[in-house]
């Protein structure tokens, strides 16, 4: 541990110590509106840390600067993941404040918790050690169950102890598998474990060897638990329901894109020799998933619950992208798949937070989450229906959205690789999902509301849904300069 | 190699038969011995109390503990941890220098704001 190590984790650092100081602030203020700004003005220190980093990276040969014993890496995969995440908390604050003011107490740990939460999400992108790695995902997992947990009425919650429970069950599965993976290879380390697979390999076995399949599959529920995949999917219903809706849109998009950076990095990097084998686990994975999500989503009346089933169904089109490694096997070095997950990982998220800022904004007022209570706000919120109404198309998948442009990249990715099955099961699965997702706008716009008093928005929620909204377009339509960002953050995976 | 591996557990079977059988039999034992009258059954109050020395038995066996216990209970275990942590840097203090001694202060500073913020939310009180 060195000076050197310290500011590399200075990002992460500099989060966490914000959190403490928003807790602290908390105990000494009257004022508690002040909290919601302290943490989004507070992030410019972990922001301006990774953008020293990012200019520190250019003066390294091979990109990357390893530090803490080789468990932690600062390249430009982990430097996007960390501005993407800062992104989100600061949108996830902005649309919180009206929500949060008027919790009776425990305002600055919620801001906290977050915070907290997000600085494990950021060392999760870093971690090149099995063992880090575990430290990393509990660091994010445990403030999510409190914030699950924050309303303290009954769902609230039964969301709190369904999340501990279900995640304490997946940590130990995820363990079993990294021991298994320790067992055969000795090591914790990723580039280790990559170069010892390499000689030890039984060709004739599934994954190389019975201990490592056991091993992989293990790994993958572990980290498809965290990424909200089929069949793992059990607790994202309950627990999107009960949870404070910004909760919600947090652990949609924020937890979801971190459980990606670590499976493209465990897997592109550890298990690179037996990229094949995995490649058609995580097919098979995707394929259901989008199935029973976009099939079970159709039966909600509950908005949050839809777009819980809606998130599963979104984890099943990521996972096309990282299945299709099998890309780089033959001709054409293509990094399309995996800079197509971390592309729509950034669509996925300004286009949902977009979805969840509108609903939060109209529940609010409405204080019910049943599609049937957005009947009418085209007329009550014209503002606010719109820009829902956009998110929602740009999850469907039509241009000139984000989404579209996501899902663009993971189909002829998954073209490419060969897994042209993949994509007619995606093509079917966007039509299916089209039926729920436009049943919103139906009720949104064709039905009578149930009393005309307009709903107003406070201008910190106004400002994120601005935001998210133009990022939505802006990615639709000018792709270009992300994927080019995308392509230099994932070059590091494939070495 | 896999032998070797087997042998092991086959160490641990005949323990835990071992255990199982020796306690068994003397229970097995003692029950055919109630039939030759050797050994007589004169329950009394004192006999069947779960034990039978030390602390007298108050109440019922399910009373509720008040909650806030838990709370002392977790500060107690933050500070106990802390002087486990702090025990083997004060032995080394010497060899680790002046970056050990930096890194233990920022370690009280976070016990300490955590310590605050339980007293600032009355967790220290007994209400």
């Amino acid at each position: 541990m060195t000076l050197h190590d310290l500011y590399l984790l200075s990002p992460e650092l500099s989060l966490a110590s914000l959190g403490m100081v928003v807790i602290i602030l908390d105990m000494v203020l009257r004022r508690k509106g002040v909290l919601a700004a302290v943490s989004v003005v507070g992030l410019l220190a972990p922001l301006a840390f990774s953008i020293s980093l990012w200019g520190d990276l250019s003066g390294e040969p091979d990109g990357q600067m390893v530090g803490i014993f080789n468990t932690l890496v600062v390249d430009k995969f982990s430097l996007f993941f960390k501005f993407l995440v800062m992104g989100i908390v600061a949108l996830v604050v902005m649309s919180s404040v009206e929500y949060v003011s008027r919790l009776r107490q425990f305002q600055g740990e919620y801001y906290g918790l977050m915070l907290f939460s997000a600085s494990g999400m950021m060392l999760l992108a870093a971690t090149t050690d099995l063992i880090s790695t575990y430290v990393a995902l509990e660091l994010t997992t445990l403030p999510l169950v409190a914030l699950a947990a924050f309303l303290r009425d009954s769902r609230s919650t039964e969301a709190g102890i369904k999340f501990l429970l279900l995640s304490a069950m997946s940590s130990a599965v995820l363990l079993y598998g990294m021991t298994l993976t320790y067992g055969f290879t000795g090591t914790t380390q990723l580039v280790e474990i990559f170069e010892r697979l390499g000689a030890s390999l039984d060709a004739t076995v599934p994954f190389g060897s019975h201990a490592l399949f056991l091993g992989v599959i293990m790994i993958v529920a572990g980290f498809g638990f965290k990424i909200a995949a089929v069949p793992f999917q059990m607790w994202v219903p309950d627990v999107y329901e009960g949870a404070p809706t910004p909760i919600t849109a947090y652990l949609s998009v924020a937890s979801k894109a971190a459980g990606f950076a670590i499976i493209l990095r465990v897997f592109y990097i550890g298990f690179g020799e037996i990229s094949l084998d995995w490649a058609a686990l995580f097919a098979v994975l995707s394929a259901v998933s989008m199935t029973v999500g976009n099939l079970v989503a159709i039966a909600q009346k509950n908005i949050k619950r839809m777009l819980a089933y809606s998130t599963i169904a979104h984890a099943g089109f990521l996972m096309v992208g990282v299945a299709s490694i099998a890309a780089r096997v033959p001709v054409g070095e293509t990094t399309l798949g995996p800079s197509g997950v971390l592309f729509y990982l950034v669509a996925y998220a300004v286009t949902n937070l977009a979805a969840f800022f509108a609903i939060i904004a109209i529940s609010n007022r409405t204080g019910s989450d049943m599609i049937s209570s957005f009947a009418g706000m085209g007329r009550r919120a014209p503002f606010l229906a719109i820009i829902l109404a956009f998110a929602i198309v740009s999850l469907l998948g039509i241009p000139p959205t984000a989404g579209f442009m996501g899902k663009l990249y993971m189909f002829s990715a998954a073209m490419k690789s060969d897994l042209a099955w993949l994509v007619v099961v995606g093509v079917v699965n966007s039509a299916i999902s089209a039926y729920y997702y436009l049943k919103v706008i139906r009720v949104m716009y064709m039905v009578d509301p149930e009393g005309e008093e307009k709903i107003h928005v406070a201008y910190a929620p106004q400002a994120a849904l601005y935001i998210t909204a133009l990022g939505i377009l802006a990615l639709g339509i000018f792709p270009g300069p992300l994927m080019t960002v995308a392509e230099k953050a994932v070059a590091v995976l494939f070495r | 190699m896999l032998e070797d591996y087997f042998r092991q557990y086959g160490l641990i079977a005949i323990f835990t038969a071992i255990a199982v059988i020796l306690p068994g039999s003397l229970l097995v034992v003692s029950w055919l011995l109630s039939f030759l009258r050797i050994r007589p059954s004169k329950p009394n109050d004192v006999k069947r109390s779960p034990y039978e020395c030390g602390m007298e038995l108050i109440g019922d066996r399910w009373p509720q503990f008040n909650f806030r216990y838990y709370m002392f209970a977790i500060l107690f275990v933050v500070f106990d941890v802390e002087t486990i942590f702090i025990y083997p840097w004060a032995v080394q203090f010497k060899q680790l220098g002046f970056f050990a001694f930096a890194e233990m202060l920022v370690f009280i500073l976070i016990l300490v704001i955590g310590w605050a913020y339980a007293w600032n939310h009355k967790a220290l009180e007994w209400r």
